[in-house]
């Protein structure tokens, strides 16, 4: 304890024996994340900024719109069409999350909690799902769902076909299955007493104390469905075209109305925004822990 | 590990009455009986375990179905269809044939394959080596030097052979990954380091700044590439060139620009070190812009690994700042930096979103990487054959990757 606090005088005292070097060094601490910082919010502040400018603004050098043009989003919303693909891209988004939830919290489960023959190649298949790149897979699933391979009829440009294949991925099951290991024996011992099954065990005892990694992985599903990308751009063709994928189509079909698409990527990013704000803590803790989803 | 073998060790016991989980010599006690309680706990551990069985592979179900049927089937049969004929229509088998149209010929990719195989093998041999004897010489790797030229004669010797009778779209699109990956991995992970190491002394707005510099990470990669191509446009007044005027510099082409870098500066460079096309730089540093953030939480958490008594030792001893981030931090962080690069790097070889999105016809094929050419192959082209036969190759070069870092991982030496 004295000792301690020796060193710690110490150490301050070697702190302090330069002020105006610590001053400086603070000063070029500051700046450099400062403009760091500028970086990285740039792209966002002239998103908006262009998105409320006229026309003929846009075409100018100017940094900021003299008057904010909100009916820009309002023109984006109904005239671009960006309303209806913003519908399709939270269907698609609600009913993958979903879906992920369900197959992944059942998976993860038996993987964490049940021994049963054939439970560790099952699980390093899926992992070894995690470094197909899309290249590979994307041209056979475009056979399958088109009913080529399994005779299920053509699921193109239809809810199905941007959710299911999506519905169940190796990093979500891997994330839980951490998890739910680490629930206490005692726990499952006294639920057995109790008369529970699995079931009942994993609703009423495993999942309430689960939020956590829940939640990271609901983020993820989320931000893996909105953000998406070169699938529905080869399974969609009216429909079912989602934000992303709006957004692309837009670069052509706008020519020089910047305003609108800067309009329209706004609204892309709405959700996202919102919802990294309010689980900002969880995302970079989620992200930090597995150092997955390179 | 511990959480499985009590699991084990408890699961036979539950079922059955107290008694008979308790000390054994209550059973040689018994010694008439011997043979009732096994065939009663046989009994009820099978029941539990039909019930565990069941329960398992009904839990399983659902994942295996989607997984295997949109993730693992679709490797193979990737594979089945780069052996046929596959233009829209599926033609006949043609086996390895337009592996061979890839390659150009076997004795190519042979080539190819034995300079990696050398490299990687002088790599082995040297870090078995230095632990033979235990130590680690800065200068080990002169040794080794001859054989890396060996190396890089037959990979070069190979390669060059390729470009000519090969799929040289292809190939150029392995070359403009390449650019890319060397572009982009060092530069994020330093900057992603340095950031990182500032954030993590005391300042204030710690949180505020770790939430801007995350932004690019998480917002889609369309959205903010859409707003990359108006930010470099080829227009006088595009933020990028208005920004280059600010240094008196005059307008250039940016994302339309497919002359190498080199040659744009004026140096009179041919083939591959003339460099990415300028059009490809600006991809990368959207790819660097995305990724800084990533790198930067990485390192938080590495950051946050490390003993503060070490540093508090070294600034006993009078460690300057910078000695203390060069000879504790940077080797602490080593395994980190090692990870992220191959994470990275095999990112690179999947990029596919941001690269689609920023691309633009007059840029030509500098632009176009290996997964979008893979893209372009299917989508525009409907080469259903060529394009998974690409795809396979792609594959195997991540596989590769992955197993190299699993190798390296293994055998780190910490300090290096």
């Amino acid at each position: 304890m004295v000792n301690q606090d020796v060193l710690k005088q110490h150490i301050g005292t070697i702190k302090k024996t330069n002020p105006a070097l610590r001053i400086l060094g603070k000063i070029v601490l500051y700046t450099v994340l400062i403009i760091g910082a500028i970086i990285s919010l740039f792209p966002f502040f002239w998103m908006v900024s262009q998105s409320l400018m006229t026309l003929g603004e846009t075409l100018q050098i100017r940094w900021l719109p003299s008057v904010p043009q909100w009916q820009n989003y309002a023109e984006a919303w109904s005239r671009a069409k960006f309303g209806e693909y913003f519908l399709n891209s939270t269907m698609v988004t609600i009913g993958t999350i979903v879906g992920i939830l369900i197959t992944s919290i059942l998976a993860a489960y038996a993987f964490a909690r049940i021994k049963f023959p054939g439970s560790n190649l099952i699980f390093t298949l899926f992992l070894a799902t995690m470094m197909v790149p899309e290249s590979v897979t994307l041209i056979p699933n475009l056979f399958m769902i088109r009913g080529n391979i399994i005779p299920w009829g053509n699921w193109n440009d239809t809810f199905w076909v941007l959710t299911v294949p999506f519905m169940a991925n190796a990093f979500s099951i891997f994330l839980l299955k951490q998890f739910f290991q680490q629930v206490p024996n005692e726990l499952w011992d006294a639920a057995r007493i109790d008369g529970a099954g699995h079931m009942r065990f994993l609703t009423q005892i495993v999942l309430p104390i689960s939020s956590a990694p829940i939640v990271t992985v609901i983020l993820f599903a989320f931000t893996g469905a909105w953000n998406a990308f070169s699938w529905p751009l080869i399974v969609t063709s009216r429909k079912w075209r989602t934000l992303m994928v709006g957004l692309y189509n837009f670069v052509s079909e706008a020519g020089t109305e910047t305003h609108l698409l800067m309009a329209g990527a706004v609204i892309s990013l709405i959700p996202v925004l919102v919802l990294y704000v309010f689980t900002q803590k969880q995302f970079t803790q989620g992200i930090a822990t597995t150092g997955l989803k390179g | 590990m511990e959480d499985n073998t009590s699991e084990n060790t408890k699961e036979p016991v539950v079922p059955n009455s107290p008694i008979e989980n308790h000390p054994q010599y209550e059973v040689e006690l018994e010694s008439p009986f011997l043979e009732e309680p096994p065939t009663i706990k046989k009994a009820g551990l099978s029941f539990q375990k039909v019930v565990d069985l069941i329960t398992a592979y009904s839990f399983i179900t659902p994942a295996v179905i989607i997984i295997f049927l949109f993730g693992l089937f679709p490797i193979g049969y990737a594979f089945y269809m780069s052996l046929i004929n596959w233009n829209v229509k599926k033609g006949d088998f043609i086996g390895l044939k337009n592996y061979l149209e890839i390659f150009g010929s076997w004795e190519n990719f042979f080539w190819v394959l034995g300079g990696v195989a050398v490299l990687f093998l002088a790599f082995f041999v040297q870090n078995k080596l230095e632990k033979a004897a235990n130590k680690y010489s800065k200068y080990s790797w002169l040794a080794f030097l001859p054989i890396v030229v060996v190396s890089g004669i037959l990979f070069s010797k190979g390669w060059s052979a390729m470009m000519v009778t090969g799929d040289k779209p292809f190939l150029q699109s392995l070359v403009n990954t390449l650019y890319y990956a060397m572009g982009t991995v060092p530069t994020q992970i330093i900057i992603g380091l340095v950031i990182a190491y500032l954030l993590y002394q005391d300042i204030k707005f710690k949180e505020g700044f770790r939430l801007l510099y995350f932004l690019p990470y998480i917002t889609p990669a369309v959205t903010t590439s859409v707003v990359f191509r108006i930010i470099f446009n080829r227009t006088p007044y595009s933020i990028a060139n208005r920004f280059i005027g600010l240094f008196g510099l005059e307008p250039l082409k940016w994302r339309f620009e497919s002359t190498p870098i080199l040659k744009l500066l004026g140096l009179n460079v041919e083939g591959f070190w003339a460099g990415p096309s300028l059009a490809l730089i600006v991809i990368m540093i959207f790819g660097i812009w995305t990724f800084v953030g990533y790198n930067v939480v990485i390192y938080l958490s590495g950051l946050g690994n490390i003993p503060k008594e070490v540093y508090e030792a070294a600034e006993i001893d009078g460690a300057t700042k910078w000695q203390l981030f060069r000879n504790i931090t940077i080797p602490y962080l080593s395994p980190i930096t090692f990870y992220l690069t191959m994470i990275s790097l095999i990112g690179t070889f999947k990029a596919f979103n941001h690269i689609y999105v920023l691309k633009v016809p007059s840029a030509g094929a500098s632009v176009v990487t290996a997964s979008v050419y893979i893209f372009e192959r299917f989508y525009q082209f409907t080469q259903f054959g060529r394009a998974t036969a690409m795809s396979m190759v792609l594959f195997l070069i991540i596989l590769g990757l992955t197993f190299i870092q699993n190798k390296l991982m293994a055998e780190r030496v910490f300090y290096g």
